[in-house]
């Protein structure tokens, strides 16, 4: 019984993954067969949802990065680590993301005149930083929920700190943020479609594209629509499959 | 019972948390071999001596020396007692991520370097000892109390210590529970390893048990041979709290 749901969850996550595959470089096929506007725009449709999943699959690698630094600076016993870790958490959550964007897109060149960054590598940078921030809080919250007894017992037996995170906190923190992290890459994916406002040509910009060239709004926000859903349905499916499959050791 | 040289010696130690003094100029040695049980009320500074004896609470004042090692602000030294020193909590502190033998396996394997065929011959030894040595590979969670207090026993035991201190060892167990943590404990005790045992257990104290300490308020208000405490205290602290235990019983 027990094995047969790992398999299933092991289907699942290989499933997920094909899937998303599938989504990134079949997906203008079927669309190719629907009529106008969307046929002859499926070429632009799947090209815009692949720039959508690079934006937050990159992202979400270094925002997961960040969450982690961010989460040990947080707890870190270094007093300025401390506040610097806050500080970003504070700044990055409390100001609107699509701020944030338009801020790093036309503030930043005028700061550091020498950086010059593409508007995919822009808007990857900001959604990094705002990810990683709401990451890092979910990740502290984790490393606190691990039993502090199980801490004690380890450095009881002589482990080291160090030896003591990566044995026990660590895993054992992973396991309980994996539900709150997939939330927030569901949201990052969404919250990707806002570096739309520096021209970066990812879904929402095509959707607004094809809209404006056909003046038919219903069909293509509901073909939009129904790409997302499919990409965020494909995430959250991977990251349950994934929840059961680390969640050893509960009954 | 002759017991050999002197393993640990506590030498006026202090304990503060604020204003409340948990340890007050408290004096003992322990030697080689002897199972020493440590009673007292609530409160009493029995676990906070415990847990100072392994390092898990910092002294205030004092000096505790384990197996010729100063106890001082030296990680070294902290990390080499603690190598030395088995402990088993109230509530188990299993590691519920990691099987029964990973647990098991894991400081012996880490900390003294040993290869995994090595550590796990250790523990298929230990779990046969304890009596799960079928239960090697499941998890915590799918064990009882007592089993799983019997794991941690076994998880202390692989690091081959030369003192085990047991903190209220049996509190937390159902009491249909009791005994069969009992049971290890009196054969350790039985193989000659040093213990220094919190409990509620007179029964345990009074058969197995060397010498008896009795806390209270900070301090060691008694101490002897646990026939005699358990028939005759001499303080009117330790009359009054077995007399109430009776009651209970």
């Amino acid at each position: 019984m027990t094995s047969r749901l790992k398999d299933r969850d092991a289907l699942v996550l290989v499933g997920s993954v094909l899937s998303l595959g599938v989504v990134l470089w079949l997906m203008s096929a079927p669309l190719a067969h629907l009529p106008a506007p969307i046929g002859p725009a499926a070429q632009q449709f799947s090209e815009g949802a692949r720039v959508t999943i690079q934006l937050t699959l990159v992202s979400a690698v270094f925002g997961l990065l960040l969450g982690v630094l961010g989460a040990l600076g947080k707890l870190s016993a270094v007093a300025p680590v401390r506040w610097l870790a806050d500080l970003f958490v504070w700044v990055i959550r409390g100001t609107p993301l699509l701020l944030q964007i338009l801020f790093f897109y036309l503030a930043l060149p005028a700061v550091l005149p020498g950086v010059q960054l593409s508007e995919f590598w822009t808007a990857v940078v900001a959604l990094s930083l705002n990810v990683g921030a709401y990451n890092a809080e979910v990740i502290r919250a984790g490393i606190n929920a691990v039993p502090s007894g199980q801490v004690e017992a380890a450095r009881s037996l002589g482990l080291s700190r160090f030896n003591t995170f990566r044995d026990i906190t660590f895993p054992q923190a992973v396991r309980i943020s994996l539900p709150p992290l997939a939330n927030n890459l569901v949201a990052l994916l969404k919250d990707s479609s806002l570096a739309y406002a520096i021209g970066v040509v990812e879904l929402s910009m095509v959707s607004s594209r094809v809209q404006a060239e056909s003046f038919q709004p219903v069909p293509v926000f509901l073909t939009v629509a129904a790409i997302y859903l499919v990409l965020t349905t494909t995430f959250t499916q991977f990251a349950g499959a994934l929840e059961r499959k680390l969640a050893v050791g509960k009954r | 019972m002759s017991k050999g040289e002197v393993i640990i010696s506590v030498d006026k130690v202090v304990k503060r948390w604020g204003s409340f003094t948990a340890l007050n100029e408290v004096s003992v040695s322990f030697k080689e071999g002897e199972v020493v049980c440590i009673i007292g009320p609530s409160g009493s500074g029995k676990s906070t001596l415990l847990r100072t004896i392994n390092r898990l609470e910092e002294h205030d004042g004092g000096r505790i020396v384990v197996d010729g090692i100063e106890l001082d602000g030296d990680t070294r030294h902290i990390d080499a007692v603690r190598a030395e020193v088995g402990m088993v909590f109230q509530s188990f502190n299993l590691f519920t991520h990691m099987t029964v033998l990973d647990n098991i396996t894991l400081a012996p394997r880490r900390v003294r370097k040993w290869p995994r065929e090595q550590a796990e011959k250790v523990a298929r030894e230990l779990l046969e000892r304890v009596g799960l040595l079928a239960h090697a590979h499941k998890y915590p969670s799918q064990l009882s109390g007592g089993q799983q207090q019997r794991v941690a026993i076994a998880r202390a035991l692989a690091m081959q210590p030369k003192v085990m201190l047991f903190d209220e060892p049996t509190s937390a167990l159902d009491p249909e529970m009791v005994n069969e943590v009992l049971l290890v404990m009196r054969d350790l005790a039985k193989s000659g390893m040093t213990m220094l045992v919190v409990t509620h257990e007179m029964g345990f104290a009074r058969e197995v048990a060397d010498r008896v300490i009795f806390f209270d308020g900070g301090r060691i208000v008694e101490e002897g041979d646990p026939a005699q405490f358990f028939t005759r205290p001499a303080h009117p602290r330790a009359q009054a709290f077995l007399s109430q235990i009776k009651h209970a019983g």
